[in-house]
């Protein structure tokens, strides 16, 4: 791998002509992934899902080198038609177009310099990866006391002829003091046996909100990794809400600085895998200051082999009093060989918080089944109408209305 | 309509019922009344399709073999259990169950399926009936309801989907006087022709407002008398020890 790694890197900083700055930022990060490759086991991060082993029993051989030069097809990805939106279209990490038809365009900035900031994080090794290998800098900056109209959609697709490839993108978002963006992640999956590596940097100033709710359900073979960084000031709150289900592998990363006083955070998330699928949500809330809040729920519906893993983490440092922190997992396993693994985490230096979580698991009740075909239903329409009920309550708390319907329709779940 | 033959049940190599007798014709209340562990609740769960017993005998029902449907199947050949204690169902909506649950039945039956309007009508008449706080039809089935209120969703769901033979098991237990008359009064509008009813409990109290036209007595998996509503009364002043 290393030998691939190596050419592919060449290749790319011969394609374009980057400043010495932006060279020295590939290299640095290029030199750290070398040096630690992908993360395995060994890491406590990646105990559950060694991406290592994954990429190797799914993929085998990688290669890390996208032609960003060539122009790859849309017009052929089917959009979202339920709903009015803006779109961001990311084909093989490469960012094709950037569409904000419904905002008043002196309201956003796209930026393309890079920031002294990010070049000095170091944050893990497919960070690094995706540092070295992404495409142009991007960074999407939301004015001050501007809300978006409508959500901007950022679709991720693959070419059909694109496999056993890494691809990577890396999206910055500020949001000014009071502003407002719905985002959502839709995947369209065109080729399978890719790994593809999406870091998102997000800096929230006092007041804003962010929500983003990431949908991942087509059935897909890739790998995904996703990373959202998020920085938040004084009363801004994020939404995360994460669908976790078609790919074969899918694990999302949510890292929350809350670092000024009253802001929130929240970590909402449903596993519903199938198959061999293997997914993890991995959260680090970090209260860094007083009086934050922040909430998780996690709920699963597990069938034949497939495996989930939560591993929440919650850090309250000692200035952090008057924390809030909670989360809560609970799992149903639809068959003995499926798998629920449950890391929480309390990590509390503070005296006066209230923190707690819990995790549970098992299987459908029975009574409850037997209950609902005395009443004429057969037995998959009372497994399902269970389900709904089970993963009804992490829906209900997706605040944006519309997206809640478009994700009660995605699950079947409309009532 | 409901014919039992020489039904013997086991759960785990325990004999529950032996040899149990019972006929009911369409039109007909039956009560089956026994002490704690007498197989009342057996009975209820066998006749209904509950998984975890070991049967032998018959039942036919309108000369269907029992056993050889499934839970739903009798469901919608018009069997009702009114549960003993009816389970709580987070994140199903009461209305959004009901209204499942009637239309299976009618889509196994041939029958058309009521649109959310007629259906909305109809639950509205049958709540009001029954008493029952239409608040509570918005609400997850069952959630924080009172033990009163469960028992009265059941005869509720009963009223709506108009079984054949209801048994109601031990629907008594828990209800104060006046839930006990509206639900009475439930099963007495049902009461028809071609309805009939079999209502398994431990007093007599039940049957003062729902006079049955048969009364068993139950011990230890086997009818040891069968007798007109008197029965009941005798039972009430002697105790089961007694009766003979």
């Amino acid at each position: 791998m290393e030998e691939q790694l190596k050419i592919d890197f060449e290749k790319k900083l011969k394609d374009f002509s980057y400043s010495d700055q932006e060279k020295k930022f590939k290299e640095t990060n290029f030199k750290e992934f070398l040096k630690n490759g992908f993360p395995n086991r060994k890491l406590e991060n990646w105990k559950f899902s060694d991406l290592n082993q994954i990429i190797k029993n799914n993929i085998g051989e990688l290669t890390f080198y996208n032609d960003y030069k060539k122009e790859n097809q849309i017009d052929k990805i089917e959009l979202i038609s339920e709903l009015e939106h803006n779109k961001i279209i990311i084909v093989d990490g490469k960012i094709e177009k950037i569409d904000f038809k419904f905002e008043d365009k002196d309201k956003i900035d796209v930026l393309v310099e890079q920031s002294e900031e990010t070049i000095k994080e170091n944050i893990n090794s497919l960070i690094n990866l995706n540092n070295a290998f992404s495409n142009k800098f991007c960074k999407i900056i939301i004015k001050k006391n501007y809300s978006l109209k409508k959500p901007l959609i950022i679709y991720h697709s693959t070419n059909k002829n694109t496999q056993s490839k890494n691809t990577n993108s890396r999206i910055d978002f500020k949001l000014e003091e009071n502003a407002c963006l719905r985002l959502i992640d839709i995947f369209k999956d065109n080729s399978e046996k890719n790994f593809l590596n999406i870091y998102y940097n997000f800096e929230l100033d006092k007041s804003s909100i962010l929500k983003n709710y990431k949908i991942d359900k087509a059935i897909n073979n890739n790998v995904k990794y996703s990373y959202n960084n998020v920085k938040q000031e004084a009363n801004s709150i994020s939404e995360t809400f994460i669908l976790s289900s078609g790919s074969k592998f899918f694990k999302n990363e949510i890292n929350c600085d809350l670092q000024g006083q009253h802001s929130s955070a929240f970590v909402n998330g449903i596993f519903d895998l199938d198959d061999e699928n293997h997914h993890e949500i991995k959260s680090n809330i970090n209260h860094l200051v007083e009086n934050t809040k922040s909430y998780q729920l996690v709920k699963s519906v597990l069938e034949k082999k497939s495996k989930a893993v939560y591993q929440g983490k919650i850090f309250v440092s000692s200035e952090a009093q008057k924390t809030d922190g909670y989360q809560l997992s609970n799992a149903i396993l639809l068959s003995e060989n499926s798998e629920f693994n449950a890391k929480p985490e309390l990590e509390i230096y503070a005296d006066d918080v209230k923190c707690s979580h819990g995790s549970s698991s098992g299987s459908l009740d029975e009574n409850s089944i037997f209950y609902l075909m005395s009443r004429g239903l057969n037995y998959k329409e009372a497994k399902k109408l269970l389900i709904n009920g089970f993963l009804l309550d992490v829906i209900e708390k997706i605040t944006d209305e519309e997206i809640k319907n478009l994700i009660k329709d995605l699950l079947g779940v409309k009532q | 309509m409901l014919k039992i033959n020489n039904l013997s049940a086991k759960i785990e190599n325990k004999s529950i019922l032996q040899d149990f007798k019972l006929e009911i014709n369409p039109g007909e209340v039956h009560a089956i009344m026994g002490p704690n562990g007498s197989g009342k609740s057996t009975l209820s769960n066998i006749l209904s399709g509950k998984k975890g017993y070991d049967v032998t005998g018959e039942v036919l029902f309108e000369n269907n073999d029992l056993f050889s449907l499934e839970t739903e199947e009798r469901a919608h050949k018009g069997i009702f259990l009114a549960f003993q204690y009816p389970l709580e169902i987070p994140g199903v909506n009461t209305n959004v169950f009901l209204k499942t649950s009637l239309n299976a039945i009618k889509k196994a039956r041939g029958e058309k399926e009521l649109d959310a309007i007629q259906f909305l009508k109809l639950v509205k008449e049958k709540a009001k009936e029954l008493k029952f706080d239409e608040e509570k039809l918005g609400r997850q089935l069952n959630v924080g309801f009172s033990g009163g209120e469960k028992k009265k969703n059941e005869i509720l769901q009963m009223s709506i989907l108009n079984p054949k033979l209801s048994i109601l098991d031990e629907t008594d237990s828990g209800l104060d006087i006046d839930a006990l008359k509206t639900v009475a009064d439930g099963v007495n509008a049902l009461r028809k022709k071609n309805n009939s009813f079999l209502i398994i409990t431990h007093y007599q109290r039940l049957l003062e407002y729902i006079k049955p036209d048969f009364v068993h007595v139950l011990m230890n998996g086997k009818i040891i008398k069968s007798g007109g509503p008197e029965l009941a009364l005798e039972l009430e002043k002697k105790g089961y020890e007694n009766i003979n």
